[in-house]
Formats: structure tokens, C-alpha cells, sequence
């Protein structure tokens, strides 16, 4: 009895047990995310934003280990900031999926995360990179994280190709939420990051701004 | 701990410490198994003897008459017997073969950087041609001198601050950026493998707590901020200008500090500018990040000079 613990959770591992979601639209991308982090069955950071930049008009989201997501997405962020003084313009966003796909693959046995890339750039326009395991594919839109597997049946009934920004905006928040109240990793307010030609645009949505459904 | 001579040398990979570059360095194997550098580098010393006295300039070493030194002095970065590294000196003497000269000035809330343009072939693709560089978003530089290397030095500066900002979290400064170029400088000075590179790198930049800022790092490894400064192959008489005008320390407005360079060098140069022949590259406290002018917008002020005239 000499020995002491401490609390079950200081020796879990931090995981952002999360929803995460990137959804194309035309001229730009919207990406949102929920803010749960939990270590076990504790919640560490309840306010966690995990829309990280890894340039100016590139985000990922994170998910999986919060100190693996973290790492990758600062390696891809220096990697990307020195690309882009070489080439002397903003870098593409298939360029930025692809660093975070070799961080993935060739640590695949030690890393434990999952990096959702999207972004806009002058060739492409609005981009989403789905990035797990290591594999690299273009998609309309991308799901991740725990809560994902909750909404995936939603978000294929729901998006419609070709959608307007505030349309998409709508859809992702309300995917979210969906998420968020099942799944319970995942909670507390929700980011959501547009990016287009014009800029980047942050929001946030309070537990108490975002939609409900049937049963609150 | 004493080491015995011995002839075996055998050539070690080892990483500079200083400046990141994998180099050989030939360590002494001897009996008792002590290691260490032979500043030397006799291998390389003695091949490079030879090419001297195959190529005939024993003249140049009968020339010094203080007879130890046969004259590699002057090949690798060795000191001369009255002190001198003549490989840094005809390093200097490199930056003007390029024939343009650069100005720099600090004004009160802005630094600016102008150089001429030559476009030595009409074949060429002017806009492919530059010698202003973005550092970082804040930092911008400009390059004076053989355009190689000064390529070379500003990859590598690129890749320090995008390491610095990597491993510290925040954005490097310029003086400690401009150090950090000098310091790899310096290693070339030392290392007799490693030529010192023929070209001079100003930095400008806004600096969060100091304001505007003006750096030159030289290929000798010095650095310092300057209020104005001259490099190139007029930078004598450049100096001279800058020093009558910033002698009473003026507060240079934006406009001002521009046209204070371009005047300079088109009277040290004794031309008139066209917008072609000239690249202005600056930061200002409007616009933080490091921008190059456009020709309309050099256009207005040469006119602005020509006007006040």
C-alpha cells in the first residue's frame, strides 16, 4: 500500500477519441471537427481544436493519438513551409496529403493516427485527402475518428455534388452533431474551417448553437 | 596525451557540428590509439602541391621570399605569413565579378533593398532572373555576387529557419538568422575542402520588438545591422553617398528611403534608371511580410526623383 497509483487516467494514453470530417464543395473545402479529448474514460481537454494549419490555405484534421496527430501535422507544417519558399508560391494540397502519407507509412508500425488533409490551391480548387494507414486517395468527402462510423449512412444520403458553401457548412455541423451524440468520445463544441480562393474562415459552435434532432 | 606520428591516416566521415555538412576529416591511426584531426589535411595539401608545382607558378612562390611557405596560401584557407586568409580576400573580390551593385537602407518604419538589373542576353526570360529572396514571410534578402552561390546560400538559410521554427515553435529573427549564416561562413574560412562562397547576402526585415532591421552577412563570416550599406562593385563610393546623406539621421519615410537608394546608386553609377534595370525589395510596418516592388510601382518613383530634381 506504499505504492502510489494516481489516477487511472494519468496512465492512459491520449487519444482524441473524435469525430472528424472534410466535405469538398465548389470553389473550396469545409472541414470540421469535434473537441473531445479523453484518456481513457476521462476527459483531458474539452475545448481541444483539431483543425491544425499545415499552410495557408491547407488544414488537417487529426484524430487517433493526440501526441501522434500533433507531431505529424508540425513535421508537415515545417516540411511544407520550406517547400513553399523554395517553390515561391503556395504549395498544391496533394503535395501537403502526400507528406503526411509518407510520415504515415513509413511509421505505420508506430504511429497510431489519422490525418484528414483538405485544403484549396490555384490548380486543383477545393481538395480532400483522406490519408489512413498510409494509403493516399482523393475524396469527395472524408470521415474519421471514432464517431465516424456513427454517421457515414448520413453523410452518403446527405451530400450532394456540387453544393454551395453554406449548404456544405450546414451538412458538415449537422454531421457533427449526429456524431457527437452518439458516440462517446466525441463532444463538446464543434470547429468548422472553410477554406476557399478568398481565405480561410474559423467557427465555432457551442454545445448550445449546435442543431438538435429528434430526441432533444 | 601525446600522439606519435605516424604516416597511417585514414580518412573519417564525420558531421560538422557547426555547420551540418558530412565532411571527411583524415584522423591519425596510431599505436596508441589516440584520434584526433590533423588540421592539416596533409592527403589533400600535398595533392594540391603537386598541381601547383605541376602547373608552373613556383614563380609565385619564388616571389615570397620567406621561404617556408611555398605559396598555397593563396590556394586554400590557410593563414599567409603576415596574417592574411587570401582566399576570403579574392572571396570579396568574387562578389563584384558580377558587376551589380546593391544598396541598402533602414528608414523609420520601413528597410529596403535595391539592385540593378542586368539582363546580359536578350535571349534571356527577364522575369526568370532575380537576386531578391523571401526568407521566411518576414524575412526577405537580397544577393549579391556569383549567382550560385548565392543560391546556395539562400537554400540554406531557408531550410535554418524552417528548422529553427520547427524545433523552437516561433519564427526566427533576422540577427539571429543573419547570425547563424555568418557562423556557416565562418566554417568555410576554416576548412580547407570547403571554398568560402563569392557572395554577400542583406537582410532585411520587421522585426517584432525591434522595428525595421538591415543585416549583411560577408563571405569572411562577419555580420552586422547597418542603418545603410553599399555591396558590389561601386559599394566605395556607394558608402560614401549613403554616409553624407544618413550623417544627420533623418527619419526616412517609405517614399523616401526608396528613393534615397535608387538615387544613390544611379549617382555612384552615373545612369538613369528605367523601371527594368532595377529590383526593390522591402518591408515596411503597412506591409510586414517581405514584398518586391513592381515596375509601375518603381516607375512612380523614379519619376518622384526625377521630379524633386
Amino acid at each position: 500500500m506504499l505504492e502510489e497509483q494516481g489516477p487511472e487516467w494519468m496512465s492512459e494514453e491520449v487519444k482524441t477519441g473524435t469525430t472528424i470530417i472534410a466535405v469538398e464543395f465548389d470553389g473550396g473545402v469545409v472541414l470540421g471537427s469535434d473537441s473531445r479529448v479523453s484518456a481513457g474514460a476521462s476527459v483531458v481537454n474539452r475545448v481541444m481544436n483539431k483543425l491544425s494549419p499545415l499552410h495557408d490555405r491547407i488544414y488537417c484534421a487529426l484524430s487517433g493519438s493526440a501526441a501522434d496527430a500533433q507531431t505529424i501535422a508540425e513535421t508537415v507544417n515545417y516540411q511544407l513551409d520550406v517547400h513553399s519558399m523554395e517553390l515561391g508560391e503556395d504549395p498544391l494540397v496533394c503535395s501537403a496529403a502526400t507528406l503526411v502519407k509518407n510520415i504515415s507509412y513509413q511509421y505505420k508500425e508506430e504511429l497510431s493516427a489519422h490525418l484528414i488533409v483538405g485544403g484549396w490551391d490555384r490548380r486543383g480548387g477545393g481538395q480532400v485527402y483522406a490519408t489512413l494507414s498510409g494509403l493516399l486517395t482523393r475524396q469527395p468527402f472524408a470521415l474519421g475518428g471514432s464517431g465516424s462510423s456513427y454517421v457515414y449512412g448520413y453523410l452518403d444520403a446527405e451530400y450532394r455534388a456540387g453544393a454551395g458553401r453554406t449548404d456544405t457548412q450546414r451538412l458538415v455541423v449537422d454531421t457533427l452533431s449526429l456524431a457527437m451524440s452518439r458516440d462517446g468520445s466525441s463532444g463538446g463544441v464543434a470547429y468548422l474551417v472553410t477554406i476557399d480562393g478568398d481565405g480561410v474562415e474559423e467557427k465555432v459552435f457551442l454545445g448550445n448553437e449546435l442543431p438538435t434532432f429528434y430526441d432533444q | 596525451m601525446a600522439c606519435v606520428k605516424s604516416p597511417l591516416y585514414s580518412f573519417v566521415k564525420v558531421r560538422c557540428h557547426l555547420t551540418n555538412d558530412v565532411t571527411r576529416l583524415p584522423y591519425c591511426c596510431s599505436p596508441i590509439g589516440c584520434a584526433h584531426p590533423r588540421v592539416h589535411l596533409k592527403t589533400e595539401t600535398e595533392s594540391k602541391v603537386r598541381a601547383v608545382r605541376k602547373a608552373g607558378a613556383s614563380s609565385e612562390a619564388g616571389k615570397m621570399s620567406r621561404g617556408s611557405n611555398p605559396g598555397f596560401d593563396r590556394h586554400i584557407t590557410i593563414f599567409s605569413p603576415d596574417g592574411r586568409l587570401y582566399q576570403v580576400e579574392y572571396a570579396f573580390k568574387a562578389i563584384t565579378q558580377s558587376g551589380l551593385t546593391t544598396v541598402g537602407v533602414r528608414g523609420e518604419d520601413c528597410a529596403v533593398v535595391v539592385t540593378q538589373k542586368k539582363v546580359p542576353d536578350k535571349l534571356l526570360d527577364a522575369s526568370t532572373m532575380t537576386n531578391m529572396f523571401k526568407l521566411t514571410a518576414r524575412i526577405g534578402c537580397v544577393m549579391t555576387g556569383h549567382g550560385a552561390d548565392s543560391r546556395s546560400q539562400v537554400h540554406r538559410a531557408r531550410v535554418e529557419a524552417g528548422e529553427w521554427k520547427y524545433k523552437f515553435g516561433y519564427e526566427i529573427n533576422a540577427d539571429v538568422l543573419c547570425r547563424r549564416m555568418a557562423d556557416i561562413c565562418q566554417v568555410y574560412t576554416q576548412n580547407a575542402e570547403m571554398r568560402p562562397l563569392g557572395c554577400c547576402m542583406m537582410l532585411v526585415s520587421m522585426d517584432p520588438q525591434e522595428g525595421p532591421v538591415l543585416y549583411k552577412v560577408d563571405p569572411a563570416g562577419y555580420y552586422c545591422g547597418f542603418r545603410g550599406i553599399a555591396v558590389g562593385p561601386k559599394h566605395v563610393e556607394a558608402n560614401g553617398y549613403l554616409e553624407k546623406k544618413l550623417k544627420k539621421k533623418p527619419q526616412l519615410s517609405q517614399d523616401r528611403t526608396i528613393q534615397l537608394c535608387i538615387s544613390c546608386l544611379s549617382s555612384v553609377l552615373s545612369t538613369d534608371f528605367k523601371a527594368t534595370d532595377l529590383e526593390v525589395g522591402l518591408v515596411s510596418k503597412e506591409h510586414i511580410k517581405f514584398r518586391t516592388l513592381s515596375e509601375s510601382e518603381i516607375e512612380t518613383h523614379l519619376v518622384a526623383i526625377a521630379e524633386r530634381e
